[in-house]
């Protein structure tokens, strides 16, 4: 699949599941943090929260039937859009 | 002469996962017995969490034939709590004039579990009328309406909501009534069935343990849903003492709050909750080394119980190296609306016991939750006073504090004036304040305007942040609106308004029928696995209170109301008795209503089903609205140099009961009369009062019709007495039976201005 078609569809899905009004999709960089603070250098944060996380892990599934798993693992796989799509390219390749 | 009143528990009914009366559930519980087993009300194929304390042969705790007759579970629960407390008691409700018995029902699910049942046949079925006509039987307020049915004539009844405080408050405005004089006794208390839209839900919110649920433990992982009901009979003690009777306890102080965080994560450092904490200890003159046992909310939610532990380290400082805390959420699991009236009876039990229940599934305390943890299995301990704590989802939190009789000084009983200071009205007619809303029932539109439906052509956009207000829903939206523009112009003083200290109450009478039938069509469709955590958390009848108060800062009390088509009257109503008891200095309220087709449907099949309809009681379409009026202190209001824009004089409510004579006007010339909804039962209320020959007007058509209108017309009444229409204004709401009389006066400055 392509990742950058992938990165874009996760983007719009971001703003349309999490209410984003007035967001453009394509304004999100792919390395920015979805959640929490942005680290000095990195992209501004999306500032998005918990509630966010499990609504965007139940989209994911909905979408692209691929099950974000629960716990730490989650962390890392919501890093970013790049890192959110990365994921979700790995396991589609793997079934 | 009297210093003050005490509050006494005279009676107390239970029905739990432990037992269906107060005894089985209380000896249970101190033996460490868990109500917990695995959920078989309906089909749970895919979901997270099924382990539940469900209530063990509840097809027979309701009364005879209460299935047929639809009551819904969560009416059938409380009928057969609130039975067992008013026999304690020994109360006579209803028979005769004397005593005058309020009832005061918290809940958040009400009916949902029948209405699902509805709602799947509707499904499969879009065009259905039988399961509109059931539907009819399932608001928030029919729990309420049951128990007058089955238990007596109440002559004031109360159907509030603020998610998993709502028993808790429903012990707090029962104590108001106790305290103001308008009743002499007050059955209170919380009931809720568990139902497929709570399981789903907290499920899709990751707040489910798959097992046995931890609290306080280093390993929780979540809850167990419960359900259950608890209620108490509240009197005077100076009315116990008269008639010989027995206090169990006296519920000493109470205090409730917003925490404007999150409408699901609580606060983390706990200091929004231990500031109600400490607000009920000093209401009650006590402090942090009179508690002697803390009922925790508990509810092994790895935030919540940290949060908990914070805030109780904030208020009872060092006292929480000695007093014992314990979580009864292991065993009766988290019976939400229900929970906090469930709890306070526990509180009130470890008292009249002198024993404490423990926390079961607690094995390994969680360091960050340092607290005097109750083990394995309850014990004796020396219990003269018992902290009970609910927190809700939106940060609504309500603390009791139950004693030993006459432990604490007595209280003050309250009586202050309410005034208005600012109002707003969103109607199809548009956005009205104080200058602008008299036409909405001065009879100047009369006929111009056809009556609206569906939807308000507004952009909502244009008054909210929407990047802020990302996960209001139309509702919420509405409400939050509304609420902000009264807020201003109330705080049009020299001193504006500390928004922190305000309160919230608002009206909704069928909660969020569209979004929850939305939410259960997706489960339906799809499975529990794709159930929305994002839209959840609206489906709370209390949910646009929450977020009118953490999107405006709103750190008082904060509760939904349900009353039918009086609901915001109601709202109103309470909203006035939480400032005259001196709980509140300032509460923004009214009422909002979100445009539904599903509503409409079950409305219109109602209006064409029921043979009785007076042909008179035309209906009108059903259309959006919301509206909100500013109360204050009077003595808050001038301190801050605000003119008010009128004052509410008089307050008369009653459910079913010939009720109250409305105290009829000073000068009919100078009076008007606005009534909500022309009925034939309005017009009755007046007749052979001093208003019968008065002014009367209706709310224009043009201002469409919802169940929320009366708040419409309380901002319209404030407006025509801004204007100098007239000196005296009664509003008057009506509904099967139940009614309020709302009287707006101008301010005395405003009256002597007038007449030089």
């Amino acid at each position: 699949m392509d990742l950058d078609l992938l990165k874009s569809e996760i983007k719009t899905l971001i703003v349309k599941e999490l209410n984003l009004e007035g967001r453009d999709p394509a304004s999100i960089h792919d390395e920015a943090p979805l959640f929490g603070a942005a680290p000095a250098g990195a992209p501004a944060s999306l500032g998005l929260d918990s509630l966010d996380a499990l609504q965007l892990a139940m989209s994911i599934e909905e979408r692209f039937g691929v099950r974000i798993p629960e716990g730490p693992e989650a962390r890392r796989i919501f890093a970013s859009v790049a890192a959110l799509a990365g994921y979700v390219a790995e396991k589609k390749s793997d079934r | 002469m009297q210093d003050g009143e005490r509050i006494w528990i005279t009676g107390m009914g239970l029905v739990t996962a432990l037992g269906v009366d107060v005894a089985t559930s209380w000896t249970r519980l101190l033996r460490g017995e868990r109500g917990l087993g695995r959920l078989d009300l309906f089909d749970t194929t895919g979901q997270r969490a099924v382990t539940v304390a469900g209530v063990p042969g509840w097809e027979s705790v309701g009364p005879p034939g209460w299935a047929a007759k639809k009551w819904s579970r969560t009416s059938a629960f409380a009928w057969r709590a609130a039975r067992e407390a008013i026999a304690e008691a020994g109360l006579d409700v209803g028979g005769g004039s004397s005593p005058r018995v309020g009832l005061v029902v918290g809940g958040t699910t009400g009916g949902m579990f029948e209405t699902e049942a509805l709602l799947a046949a509707l499904h499969a079925n879009p065009h259905g009328i039988e399961p509109l006509v059931d539907m009819i039987s399932q608001p928030l307020s029919a729990t309420g309406d049951r128990l007058v049915e089955s238990l007596g004539a109440f002559c004031r009844v109360r159907s509030l909501c603020s998610a998993c405080s709502s028993g808790a408050n429903a012990f707090l405005v029962g104590a108001l009534w106790l305290l103001s004089g308008s009743v002499d006794a007050v059955v209170v208390g919380g009931s809720d069935g568990l139902c497929r839209l709570t399981v789903s839900g907290f499920n899709a919110l990751a707040a489910t343990d798959p097992g046995m649920c931890r609290p306080f433990d280093v390993r929780r992982n979540g809850l167990n849903l419960g359900e259950g009901a608890g209620f108490a009979v509240l009197e005077r003690a100076s009315r116990v003492t008269e008639r010989r009777g027995k206090p169990l306890a006296e519920l000493a102080g109470w205090a409730t709050g917003a925490e404007a965080h999150h409408i699901t994560n609580p606060e983390p450092t706990g200091s929004a909750a231990a500031r109600v904490i400490d607000r009920c200890l000093r209401r009650a003159g006590l402090g942090p080394r009179d508690v002697d046992y803390v009922n925790a909310h508990g509810t092994a939610t790895p935030l919540n119980d940290a949060m908990e532990a914070a805030a109780l380290r904030l208020s009872l400082g060092d006292e929480t190296r000695r007093v014992p805390v314990s979580s009864s959420k292991g065993q009766v699991g988290h019976t939400l609306g229900a929970a906090g009236a469930i709890e306070a009876v526990f509180s009130a039990l470890s008292i009249g016991h002198q024993a404490i229940p423990p926390t079961m599934g607690l094995e390994e305390p969680d360091p960050e939750c340092p607290l005097v943890h109750v083990l394995r299995e309850g014990r004796a301990c020396r219990v003269r006073a018992a902290l009970s704590n609910s927190f809700g989802f939106g940060g609504m939190d309500t603390v009791l504090l139950l004693t030993e009789p006459e432990l604490g000084p007595p209280r003050a009983t309250g009586g202050r004036r309410v005034v208005v200071t600012g109002v707003s009205s969103l109607t199809p007619h548009g956005l009205d304040d104080a200058r602008t809303a008299a036409p909405l029932v001065d009879g100047t539109l009369a006929g111009a305007v056809p009556a609206p439906t569906g939807p308000i052509a507004i952009d909502l956009g244009a008054h909210l942040d929407t990047s802020r207000a990302r996960r209001l829903d139309r509702t919420a939206r509405l409400a939050t609106v509304v609420a902000a523009r009264a807020l201003a112009e109330a705080g049009a003083g020299a001193i504006p308004i500390d928004v922190a200290d305000a309160g919230v109450v608002l009206g909704t009478a069928f909660g969020s029928l569209d979004p929850s039938a939305a939410f259960m069509h997706r489960l339906f469709d799809k499975g529990p696995r794709f159930a929305s955590p994002a839209e959840f958390p609206n489906l709370v009848p209390s949910s646009p209170v929450g977020h009118a108060s953490i999107y405006l800062g709103l750190r008082g009390a904060a509760l939904a109301v349900a009353d039918l088509r009086t609901s915001a009257e109601s709202a109103v109503v309470t909203a006035a008795e939480l400032i005259e008891a001196g709980e509140q200095e300032v509460v923004v309220t009214g009422a909002v209503e979100e445009a539904s087709e599903l509503v409409e449907r079950i409305l219109f099949t109602r209006h064409t089903a029921v043979a009785s309809s007076a042909p008179e009681e035309r209906r009108r379409p059903r259309s959006e609205g919301a509206a909100a009026l500013v109360l204050e202190s009077e003595a808050h209001a001038a301190a801050r140099g605000r003119t008010p824009l009128a004052v509410l004089a008089d307050v008369r409510s009653w459910a079913g009961m010939p009720g109250e004579r409305i105290p009829g006007p000073r000068d009919p010339g100078r009076a008007h009369v606005v009534l909500v909804h022309d009925s034939a039962d309005a017009a009755s209320r007046l007749a052979g009062t001093g208003w019968a020959s008065v002014v009367r007007t209706t709310v224009t058509d043009g201002a469409g019709d919802q169940e929320g209108l009366g708040a419409t017309a309380l901002v319209a009444a404030v407006a025509l007495v801004h204007r100098g229409d007239a000196d005296e204004v009664l509003v008057l709401g009506t509904d099967e039976g139940r009614g309020y009389a709302l009287t707006l006066v101008p301010p005395p400055r405003a009256v002597s201005s007038a007449s030089p």
